[in-house]
């Protein structure tokens, strides 16, 4: 079924990563006729490998090479990241396109506005959103409602939120791409046993298979991206299982690893020509590490909730994604129904003694929502490589370093307390708000998108500024967080890259 | 942590298999798990034993779940080949140092106390490992799972969908 390509084949496109970005780009582009090589350095599961035991799925699917500093929840796998993701797709708003303008200066950040605006990408989030079967749109019905979702719609309607609604998941809500509708199985995280949350693994890769343009190769791990003297990309050097190196030629490359491995194959790609990393010859490669401003909210109700019987994020509140002065912080937030199992309400709850099991006593009332809210980007905020350790691959092994600015502190406060009132509204008889819960789980920045090349790394269209063919196609593209989760903004800008790139080879400008 | 977790789910698949009752959840008695230390020369002795099992309960105390399930829990790591030895040793220091912080034997102090004597060595290192083990230990086990309704996996019975999803029959109709 799949096409096999020479090494010496310099012809292809080399897509690094297959997860949202880097499976969305090599799908659209073989679709397009345009030959593609992608490398994925995990391995290639199947829907039977799926089991509803979130450690024995971390071990088959998670990244374990070593990293240091703050925790980053990543995917080492066929299909990425869109393996574990709860599918919430909302759009950005207008605003959150022009952080700098909408904000003025935060201080201590680095805002800038996105290169491109809402008005350009929402064509593309309409293919998106099609593509992925997005629940209410596109003639898709609403999500489920489990009974997680019916406590805060309740809870937020008495509060006087508006904007409620169990649309915008990538969850089917019906049978649909020949994918079956959601059983309310409940363990998203550890993958969708039955395949109807959207993920690469059987969607885009199968798809982009069939078209006889795309090699698929597991197990490759890329470790270095080479170019020529007039700094024009050549070829991704990279590793297979067996340990053996390779060198694909390449006439373009895509690199979509995720922020930490982006960020390390441009930085290891060092050369004469770019001694500090391609990319990197105004500094920003790495900086502006962005993970959403995160808090939980769990609160045992006054009757049975039972969130385990249904997905594990069934429906949001958009009432927040604004920005508003008055509430003392800059950008918007989304409320989100999150379930978990007995040990993970534990973790999140933290502590020990009495209090901690009484809660754990009342797990099957227990309701919960978190938010996920606009983090600012901060240069010290950043991806860098420890000078001495190395990992099984014999590459540095990175550092995520990263703290929470005060924007965030207060946004999360303001979160925590409306979360709170919601469970109360209903007569929740005890409420409990951690922050930061789940930070890492969206990983933005590094390799941002700028009008002018002295403020980012790469251009509208995603390209390096400073080369003409090597581009960058995942969350590490955004020039600000927002406040959705970033997925369905990956697939979008995925979608819309791959058509400037299939433009500019027919054009014979690539 | 995670091998812990495993090494006890299958212990548990065993035990489960070895009953001959598919669903049912045996606790081993302390008389069987006592054994077991027992087998285990040089491990922990029976004080440090009887005190560890006290030390688990009150860290994650549930009145439906016996002795035996916390004994066990620390049983499972215990037998972890590559972390057990540092775990023993771990349970004789968080045991050293609840003696030393206690006028007499730390068992025989009020719970107060006993919870005062836990406190002053929480951010200790020994004591983050017998605190996870335990919340892994319980929270990730049948007796738990059962004592509060929890199923576990839900994909071999087909999820939840005529399975109880979205049923709740307590919200307000006026909101």
């Amino acid at each position: 079924m799949s096409r096999r390509y020479e090494f010496d084949d310099d012809s292809v496109v080399v897509v690094v990563g297959s997860g949202a970005g880097g499976g969305t780009v090599s799908n659209e582009l073989a679709q397009k006729g345009v030959d593609v090589v992608c490398l994925e350095a995990g391995n290639r599961l199947s829907l039977a490998d799926v089991v509803n035991d979130a450690a024995v799925m971390d071990g088959k699917m998670g990244w374990h090479d070593k990293r240091l500093g703050a925790p980053a929840w990543l995917c080492k796998t066929v299909g990425g990241t869109t393996m574990r993701w709860s599918g919430i797709t909302p759009r950005f708003r207008d605003f959150e396109f022009r952080p700098r303008s909408t904000y003025a200066e935060l201080h201590g950040t680095n805002l800038i506005d996105w290169p491109l605006t809402l008005e350009e990408l929402s064509p593309y989030y309409d293919k998106a959103e099609a593509k992925m079967g997005i629940s209410g749109t596109h003639g898709t019905p609403p999500s489920f409602e489990t009974s997680n979702y019916k406590v805060l719609k309740a809870g937020g309607q008495r509060v006087g939120y508006q904007q409620i609604t169990s649309e915008r998941s990538a969850i089917n809500s019906v049978t649909r791409d020949g994918r079956p509708a959601c059983q309310q199985i409940g363990f998203c995280w550890s993958g969708c046993a039955v395949g109807a949350k959207w993920s690469t693994l059987y969607t885009e890769i199968p798809k982009a298979e069939m078209t006889d343009h795309f090699e698929l190769r597991t197990g490759a791990m890329a470790l270095k991206i080479r170019h020529d003297n007039n700094g024009k990309v050549r070829s991704v050097v990279y590793v297979d299982s067996g340990g053996v190196v390779h060198e694909q030629k390449a006439r373009a490359v895509c690199v979509a690893g995720n922020v930490v491995e982006t960020t390390r194959l441009l930085h290891n790609s060092n050369s004469n020509l770019f001694p500090e990393g391609l990319g990197n010859s105004t500094g920003h490669l790495g900086r502006n590490y962005m993970r959403h401003v995160m808090s939980l909210t769990l609160a045992i109700m006054p009757g049975e909730v039972n969130f385990h019987r249904g997905a594990r994020q069934s429906g949001i509140i958009l009432d927040e994604q604004r920005h508003d002065d008055s509430r003392g912080f800059a950008g918007g937030y989304i409320i989100e129904t999150v379930a978990d199992q007995p040990y993970n309400i534990a973790a999140m709850i933290g502590g020990w003694g009495k209090e901690t099991a009484d809660f754990l006593e009342n797990y099957t009332r227990v309701a919960g929502c978190w938010i996920t809210g606009e983090d600012p980007p901060e240069a010290h905020n950043r991806i860098t490589f420890h000078a001495t350790e190395r990992d099984a691959y014999g590459l540095p092994v990175p550092v995520l370093e990263y703290s929470h600015h005060a924007n965030s502190v207060a946004m999360r406060q303001h979160a925590a307390q409306q979360c709170e009132t919601i469970y109360k509204s209903l007569g929740a008889k005890r409420v409990e708000s951690r922050p930061d819960v789940g930070g890492g789980c969206h990983n933005m920045g590094v390799a941002r998108m700028s009008e002018r090349p002295a403020d980012g790394v790469t251009n509208r269209w995603g390209r390096l500024h400073e080369m003409p063919n090597l581009f960058v196609s995942d969350g590490s593209l955004f020039p600000s967080s927002a406040a959705p989760n970033p997925t369905l903004t990956i697939v979008a800008l995925a979608i819309r890259q791959a058509e400037h790139i299939a433009d500019a080879m027919a054009r014979r400008e690539l | 942590m995670d091998q812990n977790r495993l090494t006890r789910r299958r212990f548990i698949i065993s035990v489960i298999a070895l009953s001959g009752a598919a669903g049912a959840v045996v606790e081993p008695g302390l008389f069987a798990l006592s054994k077991a230390w027992a087998e285990s020369p040089g491990r922990v002795d029976e004080t440090v034993r009887r005190n560890m099992v006290r030390m688990a309960r009150l860290l994650y105390p549930h009145d439906a779940l016996s002795d035996g399930v916390y004994a066990n829990v620390l049983e499972q790591t215990l037998s972890n080949i590559v972390s057990g030895d540092i775990f023993a040793r771990q349970l004789e220091e968080a045991n050293t140092a609840l003696t030393e912080r206690s006028a007499g034997a730390w068992q025989d102090l009020d719970l107060v106390a006993q919870i005062e004597a836990m406190k002053s060595i929480e951010s200790e290192t020994y004591f983050a490992a017998i605190q996870n083990s335990v919340r892994a230990g319980i929270y990730n086990g049948s007796a738990f799972w059962k004592h509060v309704g929890y199923p576990g996996p839900s994909k071999d019975f087909g999820g939840y969908l005529h399975h109880g999803a979205g049923e709740i029959d307590w919200l307000p109709e006026n909101l």
